[in-house]
């Protein structure tokens, strides 16, 4: 088997002096899985995403991501994540954060702002061939006849197909969604949903992604990894998640509509 | 009254009313009285005094009275010459404000650069206007130049404390996906917060351009060019309808731009 796409080890984040909000002894991501993260509120899940990202630094323990490793202890400070690794983790995020004032098409082209160097990209001029990337990622995500206008013309769910649209484009190895349809209804939620997992999969990118719908998870992810409290408290493949494990990680906290979701 | 919730039956307090509150807002109160009481010694200001002066200020209107018209040519001149004092020091201060305002900008410099410019930008606002235009008169000589320098000077302390702002208001989580995606510094400045605060630049441009136009007609009085110059002028020289037509012409003039300031600024979004 080839080295893991995410390892964590002995990893534990803490915000200030209180408990750690994530403490994981062990955990890997291969090459091409489907990963969804669940748990209830305050698990552990965006701080885990972020934390792979790059955006937060764990108190000890060892990160690795696409074969860079960080050694987090007391006497390290954060480094900031090199920019050829970061062009490699695409983000997918809970409130959008595409840029409401610009066009469809340019939030989708400056996905490709990694790989542009020079004063070229600065003043708006960027490769012909990324430029035809950033269309046939928005004719992937069905936004063409909206590719001219502005992102805050659209409606939530149009704006999430933009950000998967824009993580086309980086082109990454590695994807990460937080939370990536909690601001939307069920259904908007499973289509998204089901657009990032045929996304990754025809890319080739390992997608780990966190939901607050575990039927979601059970539909489409390989393997779902429960949060609770920090720790990882289950570990399985989506066909093995029933209802007892779900009870198991949300504890005596109901999960919400384990019933049915979606069409 | 009573506070018996007819819904549940409960008793619900309240909330307290501090004394502190009150005493705070008492003491507010007081300081402000004061203030206003030793201005009110201090200036001699007296209401009853104020009825005596309205026969000397209106024989004073009078002699304005009426506009001489042979001074049109001069205002148009000198007006032209505000006005162009007034674009080019606006624009020299957009140029030279651009890079103070992004180190003073607190979310794309750390707090060790972008505090001490901030400090340094008000000492600058604290700089009189007149006072650069001195200065620049006295190495460059009489004319509209050391105006446009003083103006251009005098706007930076607050087009790059507007600017910083601007950039600051600019939502992150846009930026953080930009550097998700592996934008550099400048990539991130560039899409990430000018594309998101460019309105607030443009308002804040015209905005002091406005300032601009009214704050350089002090500029002629120390001999840095403009209408003010030909103001103090006739003035001096007792033409007050001369001084009449002067000030009506600026007056058109400035509140034309400041109607299209307004209708311009109106339809950014």
């Amino acid at each position: 088997m080839s080295d893991p796409v995410l390892r964590l080890r002995d990893l534990r984040v803490r915000y200030g002096s209180k408990s750690p909000v994530l403490d994981v002894a062990a955990l890997e991501v291969a090459a091409g899985e489907v990963v969804c993260v669940i748990g209830p509120s305050g698990a552990g899940k965006t701080t885990l995403l972020r934390l792979a990202n790059g955006f937060v630094s764990g108190e000890r323990g060892q990160l690795e991501v696409l074969g860079s490793t960080v050694q987090f202890g007391p006497d390290r400070g954060p480094a900031r994540r090199d920019r050829s690794l970061r062009r490699r983790v695409g983000f997918v995020f809970q409130g959008f954060n595409v840029v409401e004032r610009a066009s469809v098409f340019s939030n989708v082209l400056w996905g490709s702002l990694g790989r542009q160097r020079g004063l070229g990209a600065l003043l708006g001029r960027f490769p012909e061939s990324d430029r035809r990337l950033a269309m046939e990622a928005i004719a992937e995500v069905d936004l063409l006849e909206q590719t001219t206008q502005r992102v805050d013309t659209l409606s939530g769910g149009q704006q999430q197909r933009v950000g998967v649209a824009r993580v086309i484009v980086q082109q990454p190895d590695l994807v990460l969604a937080d939370e990536p349809v909690s601001s939307l209804d069920p259904v908007l939620a499973a289509e998204i949903v089901e657009l990032l997992v045929g996304v990754a999969r025809r890319h080739g990118n390992t997608l780990v992604m966190s939901l607050h719908l575990p039927a979601l998870a059970r539909r489409f992810a390989d393997r779902v990894v429960g949060l609770r409290a920090g720790s990882v408290v289950w570990d399985g493949t989506s066909q093995s998640l029933d209802d007892r494990a779900i009870a198991s990680i949300y504890g005596s906290e109901p999960p919400p509509s384990v019933a049915e979701v979606g069409p | 009254m009573n506070t018996e919730s007819r819904a549940t039956g409960h008793t619900v307090a309240p909330p307290e009313q501090s004394l502190g509150a009150t005493l705070r807002r008492a003491a507010g109160m007081a300081a402000l009285a004061v203030a206003i009481a030793w201005a009110w010694r201090g200036t001699g200001f007296e209401i009853s005094r104020l009825g005596g002066s309205l026969a000397p200020l209106a024989e004073f209107l009078g002699r304005m009275a009426p506009p001489d018209l042979s001074a049109l040519e001069v205002a148009a001149k000198s007006t032209a010459e505000t006005l162009q004092i007034a674009v080019l020091g606006t624009f020299l201060a957009v140029i030279l404000s651009i890079p103070p305002a992004l180190l003073a900008a607190a979310n794309l410099t750390p707090a060790w650069i972008h505090q001490p410019v901030r400090w340094v930008l008000a000492l600058v606002r604290g700089i009189p206007l007149l006072l650069l235009a001195l200065m620049f008169v006295a190495a460059l000589g009489l004319g509209p130049v050391p105006g446009v320098l003083a103006l251009a000077v005098h706007s930076i302390g607050m087009l790059a404390k507007f600017y910083a702002d601007a950039f600051e208001s600019a939502r992150q989580g846009p930026i953080e996906a930009l550097d998700s995606a592996g934008a550099n510094w400048f990539q991130r400045v560039r899409y990430g917060v000018l594309t998101q605060v460019a309105p607030d630049l443009a308002r804040d441009t015209l905005f002091r351009f406005e300032l601009n136009l009214r704050e350089s007609l002090v500029l002629g009085l120390v001999g840095a060019g403009g209408i003010g110059f030909y103001i103090q002028l006739y003035i001096r020289s007792f033409q007050y309808q001369r001084v009449a037509t002067l000030t009506l012409v600026i007056l058109v003039i400035v509140v034309l731009v400041e109607q299209g300031s307004v209708a311009i600024r109106r339809r950014l979004r």
